[in-house]
């Protein structure tokens, strides 16, 4: 792979390198006793051992200038089998906490074992881990084939991704030592927040550049989507985090915002992230390969870009229906719930989308259980959008909030519509990129599909269950005007669903290793015959357009 | 119009713009008015800062994950104010860097936890919470009696508050470390040093039993038995009342 | 800071609405404008081609 850099990008990676080298250098030396002396150790390591592997390939021969007609899939393909490592850990760590929500005392008596430690080490694995490298990976798939253009260079696509899982190692290894600002979802501290603002500049700047030398005229609605992930994760990523670490050898900073703003900031950002993280991002994923896989253009592209724009808008108004009856303002908590209802609409109008684009494929779907994983996506996109709103609204919300309810929610959304949505997409993508005619085994897929969708809903009808249970019992009163139940009471009655849970969870994982192995092995290559070379791709069947200006 | 999105659109920056200019205005309504509020919300004279050993054990709440399963904000709901006492207020939660209102009620709310229970209950249940509540599912912190607090920094980490807005005078940054050990050990030579600072109700004692080191327990412990009582505001009775939960 | 809660407040809750009026008429003319249905249906049928290389 290092062979497509030209000699300028290997000097110049290597120049990086030392560079990160000397930051990690530095935090090692200033954070002796503290942790950010540990992290400073593991940047060392990996720019040292980065180092090594360009200086390897340094003196290769310069890459021909054939490769200008092809495009740039390296990053891609690495990116597709670090979103499956990461799909492992970060679902076996959610199997791992959910067991110890039924059984406490199933981990080691260590401080890094415990249940508070390993939880953001799940949800960063999964949402960041898993979901952020699967965004960067086909992105920089569907962003040529829609711009009909190269990546601008061969660095900076490998800068993103492996800068951006530095910052997944950071996140995650933090959080076993205790490392952890405590904002929902935005837990790593201030230096790895810092590494991920450059990470993500850079990843912007390739999109741009890649849009500005696109042959197409139009920017197909994916990127819009992809785009508007990649802007607005920025800003929500600096306002939030904002904050005074107590000093350069400490890994600890204080927020910048307390109390009530804080509140507010906070799920105006943990909002947004499912909004733009787990939303938008992924729809740009469902508009890209849905009707590439279905062989059908999507239903109405004038139907996309409203709700784009919807999305984009509204989602931004909604953070505040965490917060119902508590310390913040009504008015912001009555337009926070205005807005989440409102929210609805553009939401259904992505998810019909999807299913109307499949209406004439109907059998298509029955025999392709990869079209069969978008399309269940977008049904459960439909199914929580819908949720979300209902919960949104203030009375439901006194009852929903705080319960397990909320976390049956989240999981329809990230396991039912993230998660089916990127394997579909990455089913269709390995065989794309490895040039492999299809996936290894069919039949694999087609466990792996009723693996995930039965633990998703297992998963989702046990925390439904006990979260309702549970809000019932907390505002139960007895005759006397008492509470009926004592909160043990309530917890004693989770046990059941929570095992239930745990199970689900189980399922859900073992689909995950499965298309794992199934990746692999089409990797590997065995399978039926490679694929000819691309350049034997059948010839553009489009009436010919207008000559694009650049 | 659409010659102006089609150029818009050519120019990705243009485009770029658009997406961060339709993106930003929510939020911007929705939290700008919150940063002007202060003038407006229950104003509340006797709140007063974290002591040192207290916003360590903040830290340690924090670090541990506590908020994972426990709220710190009682909402305005019949059930709950029976259930964990007065509503929170906006002012209780003003030094909070961060706040930790907390989304999940795995265990119970502990906004007004502190002085609910003895430390020695509180020790004992840290370490582990079965031997107390036979039937819970919370974790094990048994590590916490064992570490000894890391004091010699907290003056840094007073400052790093006081540059975020919390009222820290000099005196306390200096003394920080000094009001830990006094805070733990109310027969030695720092304790009068903390009530000065702090106020006469601050509480000095050997929250985990030992005056002879200040351990994670000690801080953690004494940010517990404080919840909910860094002002009488809410206890005070407040003008709403709260909503039925029906 | 001499901006008074109220006026913030009042000034969000207006122009908040207006805006978000402003905004939805603007897209819906955008999608809605006839010379740019031909754009629109192109790109939805580009993207299933078989052609997998840069265009020069
Ligand atoms: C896995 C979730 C979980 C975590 C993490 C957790 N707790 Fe708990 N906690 C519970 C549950 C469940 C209960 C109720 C049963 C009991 O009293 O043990 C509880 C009860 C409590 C109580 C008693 C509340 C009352 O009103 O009776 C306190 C105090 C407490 N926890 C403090 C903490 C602290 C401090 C931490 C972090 C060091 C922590 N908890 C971490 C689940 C958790």
């Amino acid at each position: 792979m290092l062979a497509q850099l030209t000699s300028g990008e290997r000097q110049l990676s290597i120049v990086v390198l030392i560079l990160m080298a000397m930051v990690g250098l530095a935090m090692a030396a200033a954070g002796r006793g503290d942790p950010i002396g540990v992290h400073g150790f593991i940047v060392v390591v990996a720019s040292v051992a980065m180092i090594f592997v360009m200086l390897s390939g340094l003196y290769a021969p310069e890459p021909s200038a054939e490769r200008l007609d092809h495009y740039y899939d390296d990053p891609s393909k690495v990116g597709v089998i670090l979103t499956m490592i990461w799909a492992m850990v970060g679902m076996f760590f959610g199997v791992w906490v959910a067991s110890l929500l039924a059984w406490p005392d199933l981990t080691f008596d260590a401080a890094w074992a415990s249940f508070g430690r390993l939880r953001p080490v799940h949800t960063s694995g999964v949402i960041f881990g898993f979901g952020g490298n699967a965004l960067i990976a086909t992105s920089f798939h569907v962003l040529q084939r829609t711009s009909r253009a190269r990546l601008p260079d061969q660095f900076s696509p490998w800068f993103v991704l492996l800068g951006y899982n530095l910052f997944c190692v950071l996140a995650a290894t933090g959080y076993f030592m205790g490392v952890t600002q405590s904002k929902e979802y935005a837990e790593p501290e201030w230096y790895a927040d810092i590494w991920l603002v450059i990470v993500w500049v850079v990843y912007f700047a390739i999109y741009i550049r890649t849009l500005a030398r696109r042959k197409e005229p139009h920017i197909y609605v994916a990127n819009w989507y992809y785009m508007a992930f990649i802007l607005v994760v920025a800003i929500l990523h600096i306002v939030n985090n904002l904050a005074v670490p107590v000093s350069f050898g400490h890994a600890k900073s204080y927020s910048a915002f307390s109390g009530v703003q804080d509140a507010m900031t906070q799920w105006w950002y943990g909002h947004n992230a499912v909004a733009f993280f787990l939303t938008s991002g992924f729809l740009g994923m469902m508009y890209y390969y849905l009707p590439k896989r279905a062989g059908r253009p999507i239903y109405s592209y004038r139907l996309s870009i409203i709700s784009f724009w919807g999305i984009t808008f509204m989602y931004m108004w909604a953070g505040s229906h965490h917060l119902h009856y508590t310390a913040l303002p009504e008015w912001v908590q009555t337009l926070g719930m205005t807005f989440s209802l409102v929210l609805l609409v553009p939401s259904w109008a992505s998810a019909g989308n999807a299913l109307a684009t499949l209406n004439g494929a109907w059998h298509k779907v029955r025999d392709d259980a990869t079209l069969r994983f978008m399309m269940a996506a977008a049904v459960f996109y439909g199914l929580t959008t819908f949720e979300g709103s209902f919960m949104a609204i203030r009375p439901v919300n006194a009852l929903s909030h705080y319960t397990d309810w909320t976390v049956g929610h989240v999981h329809a959304g990230a396991l039912g519509w993230v998660a089916l949505i990127t394997f579909g997409s990455i089913y269709c993508l390995v065989p794309a990129l490895w040039k492999r005619e299809r996936m290894y085994s069919a039949k694999l897929i087609e466990v792996h599909f009723w693996l995930a969708i039965s633990g998703t809903v297992i998963y989702v009808f046990a925390m439904w269950n006990s979260g309702i249970l549970q809000g019932l019992m907390w505002r139960t009163y007895n005759e006397n005007g008492t509470l009926t139940y004592s909160f043990i009471e309530s917890m004693v009655a989770m046990h059941p669903y929570y095992i239930a849970r745990a199970f689900g969870g189980l399922l859900f994982l073992l689909g995950a290793i499965t298309g794992s192995y199934n990746i692999l092995m089409t990797i590997r290559g065995h399978s039926q015959a490679a694929l000819q070379p691309s350049d034997d791709a059948p010839q553009r069947n489009l009436a010919p357009v207008a000559q694009p200006a650049e | 119009m659409p010659e102006f999105h089609r150029k818009i659109e050519r120019s990705a920056i243009g485009f770029v713009l658009a997406i961060v200019v339709v993106a930003s205005i929510g939020g911007f309504v929705e939290i700008a008015p919150l940063f002007t509020i202060d003038d407006t919300v229950e104003n509340a004279p006797d709140m007063r800062v974290y002591t040192p050993l207290e916003q360590a054990g903040r830290d340690i709440y924090m670090r541990e994950g506590c908020y994972a399963c426990h709220s710190q904000m009682i909402r305005t709901l019949r059930d709950e104010v029976e259930r964990y006492g007065p509503y929170s207020l906006a002012v209780e939660s003003k030094y909070d860097h961060p706040m930790l209102w907390g989304s999940k009620r795995t265990g119970p709310d502990l906004a007004r936890i502190g002085g609910k229970y003895s430390d020695a209950w509180q020790v004992a249940h840290l370490i582990n919470p079965r031997a107390v509540v036979p039937e819970s599912i919370m974790p094990k912190f048994g590590w916490l009696r064992d570490n000894p607090l890391r004091i010699d920094d907290l003056g840094e980490h007073l400052t790093a508050l006081r540059d975020v807005g919390v009222p820290y005078t000099d005196d306390m940054i200096a003394n920080a470390t000094q009001d830990a050990l006094g805070q733990t050990a109310p027969d030695g030579d720092f304790a009068a040093g903390v009530t000065k600072r702090y106020g006469e109700a601050t509480q000095v004692r050997a929250f985990d039993g030992n005056p002879a080191t200040v351990t994670e327990m000690d801080a953690l412990v004494a940010y517990l038995q404080i919840l909910g009582h860094l002002t009488g505001a809410a206890q005070a009775g407040v003008a709403v009342q709260p909503e039925a939960a029906q | 800071m001499s901006w008074e809660h109220e006026t913030v407040v009042a000034f969000s809750k207006s122009w908040g609405l207006f805006y978000l009026i402003a905004m939805a008429v603007g897209v819906l003319v955008y999608t809605f404008w006839p010379s740019n249905k031909k754009r629109f249906e192109r790109a939805k049928d580009s993207i299933l081609d078989g052609d997998d290389k840069p265009w020069k």
